[in-house]
């Protein structure tokens, strides 16, 4: 009767940049993952790493020189200024839709059983103690623990 | 003797007669020989004369041009077809009137101005995008701004206008396909699609299952029916009416959930969301509505809480991200 919950299931979302148009859909796939029952760990790293950087989190903004699906040529989008607007237009429209901050989010992945992770060597990289990570990052760990993390699951990069 | 005599006086006529034309015929062998010697030294002239002359044009390269025109005028006959040439002739009013235009002493006025502004080219400093947008504060660059957009002003006007006679050809050609029916092959002018099989139309397509295809306004067709109740392939109740407290216990055991009494709030909150919405809560609107953390959502039904809920109460899936 029940398909989908037959066949336990994992999946492992790297993280690795933190444009607002980077960072929510690795976010609402772990989301979506937990409300599947499907078990869900994100792995931060590089960039990706401001996305749970406690003074970066609330400050995400959205790429929109270079990116033609923005509708923006790209010497408009290069201005300065513009990149604060269209992260400024794109937050507005998320809260039209009642989607939930990226604090909010990460709220919502770690108490709905989702693991979040830090990347040792772009903690070094940015010189970032687990201190400057928002509480919800359970760790910090090297390629090699993700690596040990995601047996059995599929994988994801974003 | 007397014959002798007799026979002597002929004999002296005709020599007399004959020194007339040996005399005659010196002198005109005399005047040959002057006009000879007179004409000698002209004619000697005259050919060296001739010769310098072919030396000058020589030198100032007329045989040269000559050659090389004949190459050009060969390189015109290849280049061109005959249709080029008569083409050449319809237009050649308005090319001359062209060259008009373009040779009236104002025209060339600014070209020769414009012209030295190339020669001095090594002059010229760069410029940059800002450099640009200071430049345009001179009257000169915003009048010669606004010439360049009249001249693509016009040139866009007649671009159109040319797009316009080949969208025209290209009706009138469909039209005219139109018209003749199957006799032209329509799948050149892109009219009709090829058909996989000549003769029978392709099949409509069809899902191979259509509960697989379980989009938003389809309704769901039933997966199972058991003991008189239909579920969804999901398992989901197909009807949330048919749904009692025994059968919410029942499914929540195969869910392999343990039933308390904070489950039955958080159950009873669902079925009252749908009741007055119409639509499953999705985990957000749960805690919303039960007054729950999402935390203690998770704890209470571990595995997917939203759907979990709704299979438990008996509503359809929930749809949504969050």
């Amino acid at each position: 009767m029940d398909r989908i919950t037959e066949t336990p299931r994992k999946v492992a979302i790297i993280c690795s940049k933190a444009g607002l148009d980077e960072a929510y859909p690795a976010l609402i796939l772990a989301n979506a993952a937990r409300q599947s029952g499907i078990d869900a760990f994100v792995f931060f790293t590089f960039w990706g790493l401001d996305v749970v950087t406690e003074k970066k989190v609330d400050h995400l903004h959205v790429n929109i020189a270079g990116n033609p699906a923005s509708g923006m040529p790209t010497i408009v989008g290069g201005l300065p200024g513009m990149e604060a607007l269209a992260a400024h237009m794109m937050k507005k429209q998320m809260m039209d839709l009642e989607l939930p901050s990226v604090r909010e989010m990460l709220q919502i992945l770690d108490e709905s059983g989702a693991q979040l992770y830090g990347c040792e060597l772009a903690m070094k990289m940015f010189k970032r103690t687990q201190e400057d990570l928002v509480p919800q990052v359970k760790e910090v760990i090297t390629a090699g623990d993700f690596y040990d993390l995601a047996v059995g699951a599929q994988i994801i990069f974003t | 003797m007397t014959t002798t005599t007799t026979d002597l006086a002929p004999l002296l006529a005709r020599l007399d007669a004959m020194s007339a034309e040996l005399s005659y015929i010196a002198e005109r062998q005399r005047r040959q020989e002057e006009l000879f010697e007179e004409l000698a030294p002209i004619a000697r002239a005259a050919v060296a004369t001739a010769i310098e002359r072919l030396d000058q044009l020589e030198q100032k390269g007329y045989f040269a041009f000559g050659k090389e025109l004949l190459g050009v005028g060969q390189r015109i006959v290849e280049g061109f077809s005959p249709t080029d040439v008569h083409q050449l002739g319809d237009a050649v009013v308005s090319i001359l009137d062209t060259v008009r235009t373009l040779t009236q002493p104002e025209v060339l006025a600014i070209a020769s101005d414009a012209s030295h502004a190339m020669q001095d080219a090594d002059a010229v400093k760069p410029l940059g995008i800002f450099g640009m947008v200071r430049a345009t504060k001179n009257d000169d660059v915003q009048k010669g701004m606004a010439l360049m957009v009249e001249v693509l002003r016009r040139v866009g006007h007649g671009a159109n206008a040319l797009a316009t006679r080949h969208q025209l050809a290209t009706d009138r050609k469909a039209k005219l396909a139109e018209l003749l029916g199957p006799r032209r092959d329509r799948k050149l002018l892109g009219i009709e699609r090829p058909r996989l099989t000549a003769g029978s139309p392709p099949a409509p397509r069809t899902p191979a299952n259509p509960a697989a295809a379980c989009g938003p306004g389809m309704p769901a067709a039933p997966g199972a029916v058991i003991d008189g109740i239909a579920y969804t392939v999901d398992g989901h109740l197909v009807d949330a009416a048919a749904w009692s407290p025994e059968l919410g216990r029942a499914i929540a055991q195969l869910q392999s959930v343990e039933l308390a009494d904070h489950h039955w709030v958080i159950i009873e909150a669902a079925r009252a969301e749908f009741a007055a919405t119409g639509a499953s809560p999705n985990i957000k609107r749960l805690t919303q509505v039960a007054s729950v953390s999402t935390k203690d959502l998770y704890t209470l039904f571990p595995k997917a809480p939203a759907r979990t809920i709704a299979k438990i109460a008996g509503l359809p899936k929930p749809a949504g991200c969050l």
